[in-house]
């Protein structure tokens, strides 16, 4: 068996494509990917958890007369590739012929981007290890209710991509990212309350210690004495992380696989009006300072920027190769793979609600009365078909234009196109969350649940 | 391979940095199966290996972990992941096999049966939801999955165990549609079996309830707005009692403080009526094991007892931190993941009433006969859980059924006010996510009343209007 580190990721996946066509495969990609991880977890001072991990793997994907295989391993030994074209060939023999399976031809070229801080390596394990301690230590010094570090970290990933597919696809890019976390718990009168901050980005000498900590802590406080009110529809403002967990909502009815299998609720609508006025959805996969943008998809097509939402109107949907191949449009470079262990499908990749002019101080002055709603619980329970959602809500009440009592423990409910429908005032402070980014926001009514 | 006396040297290697090292070794095979659009889409097999090296010292815990199984990579790793302390002096560490009380025999090995036998329940399940009504019933998706993870687990406190863990799991979801109104109705099955489990629980009955559900909800009301009675069904699952109770008695969130349960031991926390168990031995369902993932045998809890709160679920850190006996509690997601405390199976034990009376004896209120997520804080104890299948209860008889309600309550106030407490019992099952670590896990309980709860509907004067767009 020849040794793993004898061959570079461009001759495996290459020998893996070969391996494919040569046990009799139609056509055959191969996704190499290798991971390097550090997380720093502190608390009160001091280290807690230190965790180091490199991780590697291969997925092989191949069609055999129409139809489609997958299987994946983490063992790189040519022994084991060959085994795993065995293997993605037998699962062929059970899937369902499709004529829409095709895989991409080589591009004229990729766009040229710089994904990674080639410094991240050199920088020392202590450096790293001060950063994190210094999230906490701002967050637990900025007010003396701030009593438990649920959670103070600083996380790096470097990762490295390499596919090759028969048509003579074969191409490979580098990155790295690094951001920092805290989760804090505010106490006071048995009362005990948390709140984050994060943030990430591939630079390290963009990352603001302070600021994550401060964030955490300025949450966990205001939210001391929250209380439930009474049941009402009303005006809600959504913060910028609100909004994102909405997106991820939106993102699956984008999809062009959902639309093709009755899942999407926009279904038969592009061209139509689905938003309000100033809504504007995008997909940027070539985003400079994105962290979620690369060269090309899990397919070797290479990234570019979407409108799914211009103005309120749907302009159209998020598309790999077989999407794409069945509604006869090229691919939007949207083909995602979590890992080597998965297929490609459709996914996002910089997915943002562009934002308004509006300050996001004005939005809240601008409200009679009505939520700011600063946390959800129970996201993932949304319909993503129907558009329902009714999740936990937790925020400040508005009264007159102004923040009032924090509240917690109640309920908004309603569909998401209604809710996108009624977007009345559009905030100027995107931000992203990794690969989500939004404005602050305000709908014009939604039912709170509460006594 | 790795013999004994690698992992013995391994072990030496890495407990220089610290009090305490474990080695975690995994191989993990896996088949899934996707169908969409009455198309096999998906066909996926994999083989993952690994190994998560841990060094503890004092409260300091270090990890690391590699996928090349090869001693010398595993020895620098043990160096790198030990490195952060001064050189102990470490004698050898004798490493003695352990068996676990809990049998868990299979029958049909998922790696000994045909990829073509596992895409036959796939395509049963799918039918037999087309069929319940081919027109309004406009998607099916099914999803198989098997997984055989062999672990080997050693630690410097000499536990060595080497475990197979074999569980399978289908899923449905449905899809029906009605001129503008569109739902989703969603069944799975899931167990530490192998395809004996698909005797018991057919994939085409899975596949009926999935698609009977998703009509149900087409002619579903939007669930109403505000504080009532809630009656959970025994057959809804136990979703609610993971997230009210469960997480706030996980070891590691009370010992920091993060639980409204921390320092309670001993305390009424419950109606006495209440009484909750974590049990990793029940035979065949989905959270059960052998032995933990730090290699400790599986074991019945005693959570609650008649609304006394008698103890948490603990890993080794935490069970030693206050010296506690170990609860078989410690689980990662895989070698990537250091152990935490998680559950294994949670439920409310059963009481004497009749499912039919505390309806009955309810005179309005909202019924809930399937739960599906749910989410917990567990630092202020607000929970809320998912109704997938919700009716209205009037004059003591469920009457319409209700859609797209989450319920939110706080766990120490819900548990106070359980009043009623049947005989029945169901699970249900889900991979329960905590600190980005996903593990399998089974709920349960009996039909249980609580006299208030928040409904997350929407306020009548909308009307049901928006429902037929």
């Amino acid at each position: 068996m020849i040794e793993v580190e004898k061959l570079n990721d461009r001759d495996l996946v290459a020998a893996a494509v070969e391996d494919a066509k040569r046990y009799g495969a139609d056509l055959a990609d191969a996704f190499f990917s290798k991971n390097h991880e550090l997380v720093i977890e502190v608390r009160n001072g001091e280290v807690e958890n230190l965790k180091v991990a490199r991780e590697s793997g291969i997925g092989i994907r191949l069609i055999k007369e129409g139809r489609l295989g997958f299987a994946y391993t983490s063992d790189l030994g040519l022994d084991s590739i060959r085994e795993t074209v065995r293997a993605a060939l037998a699962n062929a023999r059970i899937g369902s012929p499709d004529l829409n399976n095709v895989f991409p031809a080589p591009p004229e070229a990729y766009p040229e981007m710089e994904l990674e801080d080639r410094r991240l390596q050199e920088i020392p394990l202590e450096e790293k290890i001060r950063l994190a301690q210094e999230i906490e230590k701002s967050g637990r010094g900025y007010d003396g209710r701030v009593r438990i570090t649920e959670q103070a970290s600083y996380q790096e990933a470097q990762y490295h991509v390499t596919i090759a597919n028969s048509l003579g696809i074969l191409a490979s890019y580098r990155g790295s990212l690094c951001g920092g976390y805290a989760s804090l718990v505010a106490g006071d009168d048995g009362d005990q309350q948390t709140g984050f901050g994060l943030y990430f980005t591939r630079k390290f000498d963009e990352l603001d210690p302070e600021a994550i900590g401060r964030e955490a802590a300025f949450k966990a406080v205001r939210m001391l004495g929250a209380r439930r009110l009474e049941t009402r529809r009303t005006a809600v403002v959504f913060d910028p992380y609100v909004v994102t967990n909405f997106l991820g909502l939106i993102a699956s009815a984008l999809s062009a696989d959902a639309v093709q299998k009755g899942r999407s609720l926009f279904a038969g609508r592009v061209g139509q009006r689905v938003a309000a006025e100033g809504v504007t959805v995008i997909d940027d996969g070539t985003l400079p300072k994105g962290l979620m943008s690369s060269p090309f998809d899990g397919e070797g097509v290479p990234s570019q920027r979407t409108f799914l939402i211009k103005k309120g109107t749907l302009q159209g949907f998020l598309h790999n190769s077989y999407t794409g191949a069945r509604e006869g449009v090229s691919s939007t470079g949207n083909a995602a793979r979590s890992s080597y262990k998965s297929p490609p499908e459709v996914g996002t990749t910089n997915f943002y609600l562009a934002p308004g002019e509006k300050d996001p101080r004005d939005i809240i002055k601008n409200t009679e009365s009505g939520l700011y709603l600063t946390e959800v619980m129970g996201m993932h329970t949304a319909n993503p078909v129907s558009g329902d959602f009714s999740v936990g809500a937790a925020g400040i009440w508005i009264e007159r234009g102004e923040l009032t009592i924090p509240v917690r423990g109640m309920v908004i409910a309603g569909n998401i196109l209604e809710l996108l429908e009624n977007i009345d005032l559009i905030g100027n402070d995107l931000r992203f969350f990794i690969g989500t980014g939004a404005p602050t926001i305000r709908v014009s009514g939604l039912t709170v649940s509460g006594q | 391979m790795l013999s004994k006396a690698d992992l013995e040297e391994i072990l030496q290697v890495a407990r220089r940095g610290g009090d305490f090292a474990e080695i975690f070794i995994e191989d993990k095979r896996s088949t899934k199966i996707g169908c969409e659009d009455r198309k096999i889409e998906r066909v996926i097999t994999g083989h993952e290996q690994g190994a998560g090296i841990r060094v503890i010292r004092g409260e300091n815990t270090a990890y690391g972990y590699t996928n090349v199984l090869k001693k010398e990579e595993l020895l620098k790793l043990a160096e790198r992941v030990g490195k952060a302390a001064r050189e102990n002096p470490v004698e050898t560490i004798p490493l003695v096999r352990r068996e676990s009380p809990v049998k868990l025999p299979v029958k049909r090995r998922p790696e000994e049966e045909g990829i073509e036998e596992k895409a036959e329940l796939v395509r049963a399940a799918e039918e037999a939801a087309r069929s319940v009504d081919d027109k309004l019933v406009r998607q099916v998706t099914v999803g198989y999955g098997d997984v055989t993870q062999r672990v080997t687990i050693a630690n410097t406190d000499g536990v060595y165990v080497e475990d197979e863990r074999i569980r399978s799991r289908l899923s449905v979801n449905a899809v029906a549609a009605e001129g503008q109104v569109i739902q989703t109705g969603y069944e799975s099955a899931g167990g530490t079996q192998g395809l004996e489990l698909f005797d018991e629980e057919k994939p085409v009955d899975l596949g009926r309830r999935a698609a009977r559900r998703a009509l149900l909800m087409l002619n579903a009301r939007r669930a109403p707005a505000g504080r009532m009675p809630v009656v959970l069904a025994g057959e809804a699952g136990g979703t609610m009692i993971h997230e009210a109770c469960g997480h706030g008695l996980e070891a590691d969130l009370a010992q920091k403080g993060l639980s409204v349960y921390a320092n309670r031991q001993g305390e009424q926390v419950a109606s006495e009526l209440v009484t909750v168990v974590d049990d990793g031995t029940l035979q065949g369902k989905f959270g059960t094991l052998r032995f933990d993932d730090e290699g400790n045998p599986a074991q019945r809890t005693v959570l609650i007892e008649g609304g006394i709160l008698r103890g948490y679920m603990y890993d080794r850190i935490t069970a030693s931190r206050e010296g506690a006996g170990l609860t078989g509690n410690g689980r990662r997601e895989s070698f990537q993941h250091r152990p935490i405390p998680r559950m294994t199976n949670t439920y409310l034990a059963p009481g004497d009433a009749s499912p039919d009376e505390i309806i009955r004896e309810t005179r309005a209120g909202l019924l809930v006969r399937r739960m599906g997520g749910g989410q917990v804080n567990t630092t202020n104890g607000d929970f809320v859980f998912e109704v997938t299948e919700g009716y209205l209860i009037q004059d003591g008889e469920a009457t319409v059924p209700v859609r797209g309600a989450t319920l939110t309550g706080n766990g120490p106030e819900v548990l106070k006010q359980i009043d009623m407490i049947g005989r029945d019992f169901g699970f249900s099952i889900g991979i329960c996510g905590k600190d980005g670590q996903g593990v399998p896990v089974s709920d349960a309980q009996p039909t249980i009343r609580i006299p208030e709860l928040i409904v997350g509907g929407i306020l009548e004067e909308e009307g049901d209007c928006d429902d037929r767009g």
